[in-house]
């Protein structure tokens, strides 16, 4: 064991370790520029160097750019990767009412604790969890997406049918393109692009995202809250919250490490379950998703503990255990270390360097986190917002562009964001979509295999009800369903507080009037999945048919509760609509520019354009012509960033 | 920016392609797409091409993915992409000839400028090593007591695996279900899990798992060389020799001295021992169908069998 420990903290190594973990975060913090990315343009460099550290570095890499995610979650409201959703939930309104810094650094903490909670567990536990995650079936990943989905009940504030609503229209979105079960093509219109499915990461991107950067625009004010006074980085006080949250922070990293370790389900849903677990546990449920510092702590212990998780069956069985696995994992085959069963059991010494190298890593991460955290605070806090609008902009545009090199997917990610701004404006909100685009797929692969084992085994009823693992994720399921409504349960049961729970005010013929529209449009969304299930075959047709008949009837529901109370949430939206308008219009135009200027050039251009979209006061030529030229330099510092360093072939247009 | 100046830019482009000939061929690296995600089989075979393309020709291989729609995604925008032979795509077989007939996907099989089939995975029974089936013929038994509750998983449908499972249905005269996963990966975990009784995968899987399952046939003409104890099919009586064929192919516009230099240059990197040991090793098979009229024989004489397999197992109409 020690000499493992010796090599791993060579000086090379502990340099390899710091690079990547530096690397790794400021990647990760780029909305678009996933772990898998960041990993896979590492994976030729590594030819020329040993195994170890090779593996070292990509660990780092891998680990930096899961905790890198947080800054743009917490900052911006957009999840740098898919892992980091539930870290918007709470760690925005915490930005948003000026505690972003103290956010940064519990994200960082928590980060490492988990990074060495999911290490640790594969340094000591690694075969048997590895056999614990093959006892989940089919049926278990079904139920274990349920689970996640039932998140929407305490994610929808009150607005419980609108979240329903609006996650059966995620999961019909997740429905798009070639099926993977059945190899059905299904909702395309006709449409090669929508062949491949709705990208996750660019429609996370752009749900998230542009509702921000609409609202940015529409009115003067800043983006956060600064702080009044100079604070550093608040460690004393998130070292005392963590103390707090200790059940919380164990709980999450133990979640994080076994979701992680089972192949397939990764950081994402590991974040959503621990986050469901924290609020059903806390004392003050209420509190989350208005800016809870517990719901930071369980998405970020939770997401970097999969890491350490996700090794367990890509070392141990040779199947991956999260994407960036996958890339990890191929890298090994071309350095001739073959993964599996042996692995361990013959002591091959490069995996007990690598383990320690990521514990290394994972320890780096402390320090490099908070300083590499404390400059993104400062960055976002102080930009003016002239220029946060097209910088913010140009990254998601190049992000969702890069993640399958398809401009296609930037238009969607635009058409989305512009969906996402008025749903959430109508009360329903976009946590809910998305939870349900990816969820829909884990959910539907799950179901039909299922069924398939299922009905050949003359045994729907025990496939899906009678396995005991399914039955514990049920009950969990169910409990996180009802929590969200026990003091309404209460309410009923004590007469007394029955009446002042919600005083509904009867909202204006108008506003009945734009909700009966909005449930109309998603009525019209689940008649056309209904009807184009009825000319596929009969395993690409059961999932989406199910969906959107459940969808249709909680409509009807919603629409006749609208009509007896008249109770509308509607949330207000000021500022000038000419300038929230032009935001999705500029960027949509640089998309369409980009075939013909270039990346770097209609990027330059649509930044131009939105500064002038976002900038209030008059400036004078000097400091107006110093915003233009840095936003443009930024822009084209991306552009060959993105290019020439992570090797994304950008349309170079005609110049 | 004047029209004339558009269309000259246009000229200048047009031309500077043609010029660019074979000899200087490759003058920078070469974007290699992979229309899946990472850590498949065409991934990993890509990726072992990777250094020796590096050594060999001086330019790096850049290895990218294109997911989607079981590869659909990519090989719809193949032919839009620049035609210079510094962009290559992974191509499958079936995939790109049983896909374009289940539907409008974006591509017809006649799309694809095919350059170089390189290995291929052959099909393979494989069961958990703690099952009690030894030989095919145990599970053959098996089936025929469990018409339908037979499960096998497999790497998704209308593929080898699953084409296989039609096909050896048929041979043996046995009812068994197929359950679909996405990718090899995914359906190794449901066997090592005993979600399901067998798999239908590759003699990959036998490399990667060792001792963990046992392999009960192989679908090729001569026993593997990484696993001299696995019979074969045919040895058992069984006439099936399948399994998916990967390779390389360009844009449509990609010119022909260019397109033969590329071929001549993934047969090179074939015929390395280093690379040839690598890849049997990882249970994968070499082949060699080179561009010009070896591959549309090949093509035409596979399209032929694959597509009346797809038929049978309802996959198409």
């Amino acid at each position: 064991m020690l000499e493992h420990l010796m090599s791993a903290f060579s000086p090379l190594n502990i340099f390899l370790a710091l690079l990547g973990v530096a690397a790794g975060t400021i990647i990760g913090s780029i909305p678009g520029l996933t772990a898998t990315m960041a990993v896979a343009v590492l994976v030729p460099i590594t030819f020329s160097m040993q195994p170890d550290s090779a593996l070292i570095l990509m660990g780092a890499i891998y680990t930096g750019a899961i905790y890198g995610g947080a800054y743009a979650a917490i900052l911006l409201n957009t999840p740098g990767t898919p892992s980091a959703i539930a870290t918007t939930f709470d760690g925005y309104p915490m930005a948003k009412r000026g505690d972003g810094d103290l956010a940064i650094s519990l994200a960082c903490l928590a980060s490492v604790f988990g990074g060495l909670v999911g290490a640790l567990a594969l340094l000591l536990l690694a075969p048997p969890l590895a056999d614990a995650a093959l006892a989940f079936g089919p049926v278990e990943y079904f139920w274990l997406a349920v689970f996640g989905l039932s998140l929407i009940a305490a994610l929808s504030e009150g607005e419980f049918l609108k979240g329903v609503i609006a996650a059966c229209f995620g999961l019909l979105l997740a429905m798009i393109g070639i099926s993977e079960t059945s190899a059905e093509v299904r909702f395309t219109f006709g449409s090669n692009t929508l062949l491949g499915g709705i990208e996750v990461v660019s429609a996370l991107i752009g749900l998230y995202c542009i509702p921000v950067l609409i609202d940015l625009v529409a009115t003067p004010d800043r983006h956060l809250n600064p702080a009044e006074t100079q604070r550093g980085f608040r460690l004393v006080e998130a070292v005392a919250t963590m103390l707090k949250n200790k059940w919380n922070v164990l709980r999450s990293s133990l979640i994080g490490t076994f979701v992680g370790a089972l192949p397939g389900a990764g950081g994402s849903i590991a974040g959503l379950v621990a986050y469901s677990e924290a609020r059903r546990s806390s004392k003050t449920p209420a509190d989350y998703g208005k800016g809870e510092p517990g719901g930071v702590i369980a998405t970020e212990s939770a997401n970097n503990a999969t890491v350490g998780g996700g090794f367990i069956p890509t070392l141990v069985l040779g199947i991956p255990g999260t994407p960036p696995d996958a890339v990890i994992l191929g890298a090994l085959l071309v350095q001739g270390v073959r993964t599996g069963p042996t692995l361990f059991s013959d002591g091959a010494n490069i995996v007990y360097t690598f383990i320690f190298g990521l514990l290394l890593a994972t320890i780096l991460m402390l320090p490099v986190g908070l300083l590499i955290g404390r400059f993104a605070y400062g960055a976002i806090v102080r930009a003016p917002k002239s220029a946060l609008v097209p910088i913010v902009a140009f990254m998601t545009v190049i992000g969702s562009f890069a993640i399958r090199n398809s401009l296609s997917d930037v238009g969607i990610m635009i058409v989305l964001g512009i969906i996402g701004w008025i749903a959430s404006k109508r009360g329903f909100s976009v946590s809910p979509i998305v939870l349900g685009l990816i969820l829909g797929r884990i959910a539907e692969q799950g179901f039909v295999q299922g069924w398939t084992i299922g009905d050949a085994l003359g045994d729907l009823w025990g496939q899906f009800f009678g396995r005991p693992l399914s039955l514990i994720i049920i009950a969990m399921t169910l409990l996180t369903f009802i929590y969200p409504f026990m003091p309404q349960l209460k309410a009923l049961v004590s007469k007394s507080a029955a009446g002042e729970k919600r005083q509904s005010v009867r909202a204006s013929g108008g506003a009945v009037a734009r909700d009966v529209i909005s449930f109309g449009v998603f009525g019209l969304v689940a008649a056309v999945a209904i009807y184009q299930s009825g000319s596929l075959n009969a395993e690409a047709a059961v999932f989406p048919r199910t969906i959107a008949i459940g969808m249709v009837v909680f409509i009807a529901i919603a629409f006749i509760r609208l009509i007896l109370t008249r109770d509308v949430k509607e949330l207000p939206s000021p500022g000038s609509v000419t300038r929230r308008v032009s935001v999705p219009v500029i960027m949509m135009a640089a998309v369409l520019l980009i075939p013909v200027l270039g990346f770097g050039l209609a990027g330059a251009l649509m930044g131009l354009a939105l500064i002038a979209a976002a900038q209030y006061e008059r400036l004078k030529a000097k400091p107006m012509l110093i915003l233009a030229v840095s936003v443009v330099v930024v822009i084209f510092l991306f552009s060959f960033g993105f290019k020439d360093i992570l090797g994304v072939p950008l349309p170079g247009g005609m110049f | 920016m004047t029209k004339k100046t558009i269309i000259g830019a246009i000229l200048a482009t047009a031309l500077a392609t043609t010029l660019a000939t074979a000899q200087d061929y490759p003058t920078k690296s070469v974007d290699y797409i992979i229309p899946f995600g990472p850590g498949g089989e065409s991934d990993v075979t890509a990726r072992f091409q990777q250094s020796y393309f590096k050594d060999k020709f001086g330019q790096d291989l850049v290895v990218s993915y294109k997911p989607g729609g079981g590869g659909a995604v990519g090989w719809s925008q193949l032919n839009g992409m620049a035609g210079d032979g510094h962009t290559i795509m992974g191509i499958n077989l079936p995939h790109i000839i049983v896909k374009p007939e289940q539907g409008d996907v974006g591509f017809k099989t006649d799309d694809i400028t095919a350059i170089y089939m390189f290995h291929y995975t052959p099909d393979a029974i494989v069961v958990n090593a703690e099952s009690d089936f030894q030989s095919l013929q145990d599970l053959i038994d098996y089936a025929k007591a469990n018409p339908r509750k037979t499960t096998f998983s497999g790497s998704g449908k209308g593929t080898a695996n699953h084409l296989a499972q039609v096909i050896f249905d048929g041979l043996a005269d046995i009812n068994t279900t197929y359950v679909s996963f996405q990718g090899t990966g995914a359906a190794v975990t449901a066997l090592l899990g005993d979600q399901v009784v067998a798999e239908w995968g590759y003699t990959t899987v036998g490399a990667t798992q060792g001792d963990k399952v046992r392999m009960l046939a192989v679908a090729m003409e001569e026993r593997h060389p990484a696993f001299p104890d696995v019979p074969t099919f045919r040895e058992l009586g069984f006439d099936m020799v399948s399994g998916a064929y990967r390779g390389i192919a360009v844009p449509k516009s990609t010119p022909e001295d260019v397109r033969m230099k590329l071929s001549d240059m993934i047969r090179e990197i074939n015929a390395d021992p280093a690379f040839r040991k690598q890849m049997l090793d990882g249970g994968f098979a070499l082949s060699e169908v080179g561009y010009g009229e070896e591959m549309d024989a090949f093509m035409a004489a596979k399209s032929k069998e694959y597509i009346a397999a797809a038929k049978s197992a309802g996959v198409i109409d």
